[in-house]
């Protein structure tokens, strides 16, 4: 059973529920909570209503528990202040004397003992039974057709939440039971309160009847085993043989019994039993009887509690740490530029008065002009293992026209850009042209993705002397 | 000032660094499990570094870094040259001064942001593309990186179809410790996991966290797993016990209400897989496939069409056994077993559709019945879904789509193609499996609620064909 430091409302609930639908957070915000409160892996359910307390503020649009709540709980004080008042009314009914005839014990047993225990059965049988048998048992239960009763009614409060406020059928039945024994509790201690009245302000005179053939003895055997439980305690609360002798009455006419109306001053002497079987049988039974469907409620709401959805997530981001592999902060994008073939030809020259090659070694630039048929007056590597020294002086010295082979597939670097610049700046020279080669694996053919980068590059140098070649 | 860190205690940090265009940023976002990154065939995508850590309830467990590509690589290396000559242990200090003087210069921006991780203690991860013969342009990048005095390692990465690993083999070997075949776009979780073992190797200091993030990862990778078939198995639950209720006015629902409400009883179905299908594309960090289209080419098929039943369904003869072995069949007609698509049927329900539609076809998939008549208020309702195949043919396209995006790359940025039809049945659910299946499809079939041993059940038998598919 739950301690009291679990102990959960019905609105902690309905808002728990309202506050799921709209929020329930993500893995590494729900773990930092549940590490801020450094029991991650304990009592769930106070986690889950710290959570709640946390976050409260999303619910933004108003609470659906304080209508549900609110209707709940004037229905029960009414039904409350309507059982007590019954009891204390019923008590008085039982108990008017006229002076004429005694009052009858055995009616008043029947209200105070039968009806309490029934009910207790009832209720028994409906806390333990499911579906549609609990809701034939719940027909007996006074607070139902309360309910029903209230449903009909045109209520403001009533209507806003009926949409919102689904309860679970074994939440709203145990709701209903443990209401069920905190008012019927009332309807005895009105019971009570009437006795202790009447014995106070009247004398009364009690006697037993029935038309039942029963003898003195066993009806005397029957009222001990009702008292048994305060005999040892109470003993003068427990009639004597003698007393339920000389109570026995027959209404016959108006005439009583003489010996009764002898005896009239011992006959009061009733009420201690009477008191005692009230109080044990309708208050004390029944109190325990409420403990229990306590426990019961507060079970199943823990129960129905855990099982919302979206709890077993919330509970999983408690106790799994939050693992994380992606960049903490954004990146800009980079745009993208539109190539649009303006320095671009699909044919070279038959001879370049300079060949130069870009990462190439001057073997790999005269096996690439051999197979393009190429002639040429001067060739010169660029870039990879010579020196900047080097490569400026080899742009400086050239004139008018220069082949430039790249490696198609290296996307160009700054540092070529720069070289190709320092061609540019090179008064003396009026055309670039510069072939991207695939690898000599594939015949020097390149990827069309790869040229189109190139492309792009040397759009953007704006430069009217470069150009790509295509072919 | 930067000073070079060499706290034993930080996590390891590890820069991937490279030519441009390489597949740097290809590999942090596989490892790192980010979509995120922008990846693209222009070179200097990257253009400043950003970090991407592997964290654990916000403790850093090790840190990958993206960097730009080297630009002007051989004006760097020649600066460090011009220096004052000092001994091998000086050096780092020397490339840290680079750092530090050229700060403004614009230049030098890209070499700037990928050296200074490294200055900064940074493990050294050298990528190439080793689709393309090597050259010795990259021997400059090589000598500054060694400068560095860093651990490092190198990545042959293939982009292109051809393979010249042996000879960047040859040259890598004599500047990096370790080389290593990792293809990003291909890459599975167990290759991550290698990659990761290769890392822990390169300093004696960082072999514990790493293996500890080895652990992690793996741990994060069971639980995604686990959260995976939690959706589809909830997803499997809501949809098969799903009812589609509408309200209707006169005695009998109308042909139009009929073809109305199944197709809404549709729509909801199909708007469930979806669901299902981004939480799951959540789960592993795939947040952008959205912007993919068609990430598997089954989104073209139809939940409820004639293929999506021949690819993921079962066949005529597995249905009847299904069904006779689980007892779902029963008295019940052949109707059942067919999904109820016999020419009677099919003719009440309009629509008769022929070949191999009827066997498997998708017209009377689910009972329409019309409730409540003696409320007053009559509901037309259809489902819970009655066709045997439906629960396979979703849970197949479940599993399907499931583990494309659980092997997925978040590298790639393209969609995947649909693999071979018999590739399914055969392997997501063999006979055996279907039989302990079926026990739970009847029972949500009967809008019954099953037991929570059978859900666990079924769970099992999904995460073992899950994993089946993940290997
Ligand atoms: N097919 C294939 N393509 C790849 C692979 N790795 C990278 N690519 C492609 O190569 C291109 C460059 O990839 P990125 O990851 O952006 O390269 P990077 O080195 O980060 O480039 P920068 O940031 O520009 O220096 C992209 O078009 C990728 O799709 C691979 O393993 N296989
Ligand atoms: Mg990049």
């Amino acid at each position: 059973m739950q301690t009291k430091t679990n102990k959960l409302s019905i609105t902690s609930y309905l808002n728990f529920a309202q506050l799921l639908e709209v929020y329930r957070g993500n893995h590494e915000e729900n773990r930092l909570f549940a590490l801020k409160y450094k029991s991650p892996d304990k009592k769930p359910i106070k986690m889950l209503l710290l959570w709640a307390k946390e976050y409260r503020f999303h619910l933004t649009q108003g609470l659906n528990s304080k209508a549900f709540v609110a209707y709940i709980g004037t229905t029960t004080q009414l039904l409350a202040f309507l059982f007590l008042l019954t009891g204390f009314l019923t008590g008085l009914g039982l108990l008017s004397y006229s002076g004429d005839a005694p009052v009858n014990i055995t009616y008043y047993l029947f209200f105070a003992m039968i009806v309490p225990l029934l009910s207790m059965l009832v209720s028994l049988f409906t806390m333990f039974s499911r579906g549609g048998v609990a809701e034939f048992f719940s027909l007996f239960l006074s607070l139902h057709w309360l309910d029903k009763l209230v449903s009909f009614l045109p209520l403001e409060s009533k209507k806003t939440f009926s949409k919102e406020v689904l309860l679970p059928d074994e939440l709203t039945k145990w709701m209903m039971i443990e209401r069920m024994q905190r008012i019927s509790l009332l309807f005895s201690i009105g019971l009570v309160m009437a006795l202790i009245f009447v014995v106070v302000v009247k004398d009364i005179a009690f006697g037993w009847s029935t038309t039942l053939d029963i003898s003195v003895n066993s009806f005397h055997s029957f009222i001990s085993t009702i008292a048994l439980f305060w005999k040892d305690i109470l003993p003068s609360a427990v009639p004597s043989l003698e007393l339920i002798e000389i109570s026995q009455y027959f209404r016959l006419g108006e005439r009583l019994d003489k010996e009764l109306v002898a005896n009239a001053n011992q006959l009061g002497a009733w009420w201690q039993f009477l008191a005692m079987a009230t109080v044990f049988y309708a208050i004390v039974l029944r109190f325990i009887f409420w403990i229990f469907s306590y426990y019961g409620y507060q079970k199943i709401l823990h129960k129905e509690l855990l099982s919302l959805d979206g709890v077993t997530t919330l509970l999983r981001e408690f106790s799994t740490p939050f693992v994380s592999t992606e960049a903490t902060q954004g990146e800009k994008h980079l745009e993208i530029v539109k190539e649009d073939n303006l320095q671009v030809q699909n044919f070279m020259r038959k001879s370049y008065p300079n060949i130069l090659g870009w990462n190439f070694s001057k073997d790999e630039i005269l096996l690439a002009n051999d197979s393009k048929e190429i002639t040429y007056s001067t060739v010169a590597s660029v870039g990879g293992s010579n020196t900047f020294l080097e490569d400026e002086n080899k742009a400086k010295s050239i004139s008018k026209t220069a082949l430039l082979y790249v490696k198609s597939w290296e996307p160009p670097t700054m540092d070529f850009v720069d070289f190709l610049e320092l061609l540019i700046e090179n008064k003396k020279v009026d055309t670039i042209h510069i072939y991207p080669l695939g690898t000599v694996g594939r015949y020097y053919e390149s990827d069309a993705k790869d040229i189109s980068i190139w492309k792009r590059k040397i759009q953007g140098l704006k430069s009217e002397k470069v150009w790509i070649i295509d072919d | 000032m930067i000073d070079i860190v060499n706290d034993k205690y930080s996590y390891p940090k590890f820069a991937v660094v490279g030519h441009p265009n390489k597949g740097k940023s290809s590999i942090v976002s596989s490892l790192a499990l980010d979509d995120s990154v922008q990846i693209g065939d222009t070179p200097g995508t990257t253009q400043v570094k950003r970090g991407f850590p592997l964290t654990v309830d916000s403790k850093v467990i090790y840190e990958l870094f993206d960097t730009p590509g080297f630009q002007r690589a051989r004006r760097i290396l020649s600066w460090l040259k011009e220096q004052e000559p000092v001994s091998a242990d000086k050096r780092p200090k020397v490339v840290a001064r680079f750092i530090d003087e050229h700060r403004e210069d614009k230049r030098y921006l890209d070499e700037i942001e990928l050296l200074e991780p490294i200055i900064n203690g940074a493990g050294i991860i050298y990528v190439v593309d080793a689709s393309k013969p090597y050259g010795p342009e990259y021997e400059v990048e090589m000598e500054i990186l060694r400068w560095t005095g860093q651990p490092s390692m190198a990545i042959l990465n293939l982009i292109g179809n051809e393979d010249y690993r042996d000879e960047w083999k040859m040259a890598l070997g004599q500047y990096f410790r370790l080389v290593r075949t990792f293809n990003p776009v291909k890459a599975i979780f167990s290759d991550h996991m290698g990659l990761l073992e290769s890392m822990a190797q390169l300093k004696e200091e960082w072999t514990v966290s790493i293996k500890v993030a080895i652990g992690i990862l793996n741990n994060l990778h069971q639980q995604k797993v686990e959260q995976s078939v939690h959706a589809i198995v909830s997803n499997i639950q809501s949809t098969l016990s799903y009812v589609y209720v509408q309200e209707i006015k006169a005695e009998k629902a109308t042909k139009e209400e009929q073809k109305s409400a199944k197709e809404k009883y549709r729509q909801e179905i199909m708007a469930q897989e979806k669901k299902m299908e981004k939480e799951i594309e959540f789960i592993w960090n795939h947040r952008s496939i959205g912007k993919v289209e068609n990430l598997v080419i089954f989104e073209d098929i139809g939940l409820f069409s004639k293929e999506s039943a021949s690819i993921f369904g079962l066949s005529e003869n597995e249905l009847i056994i299904t069904g006779a072995s689980a007892g779902a069949v029963g008295g019940l007609s052949i109707d059942a077993a067919f999904g109820g698509n016999t020419l009677f049927l099919a003719s009440i329900f309009g629509g008769i559709i022929g070949g191999v539609g009827a066997m498997v076809g998708f017209g009377n998939l689910y009972e329409v019945k019309i409730l409540g008549k003696n409320l007053g208020k009559r509901e037309l309702t259809v489902g819970p879904m009655k066709n045997l195949n439906f629960p396979y043919i979703l849970l197949g396209r479940s599993l399907y789509h499931a583990s494309i995006v659980a092997k997925r790359s978040h590298a790639l940025r393209e969609n995947i193609e649909l693999e071979d039809e018999e590739f399914f049945t055969e392997q997501i659910i063999d006979s055996d499996t279907r039989k302990k299946l079926e026990k739970l499809h009847v029972k949500l079939r009967k809008g019954d609620e099953p037991s929570s041993e059978m859900i666990e059940e079924y769970h099992k038998i999904v995460l073992q064909s899950f994993l089946r598919l993940l290997r």
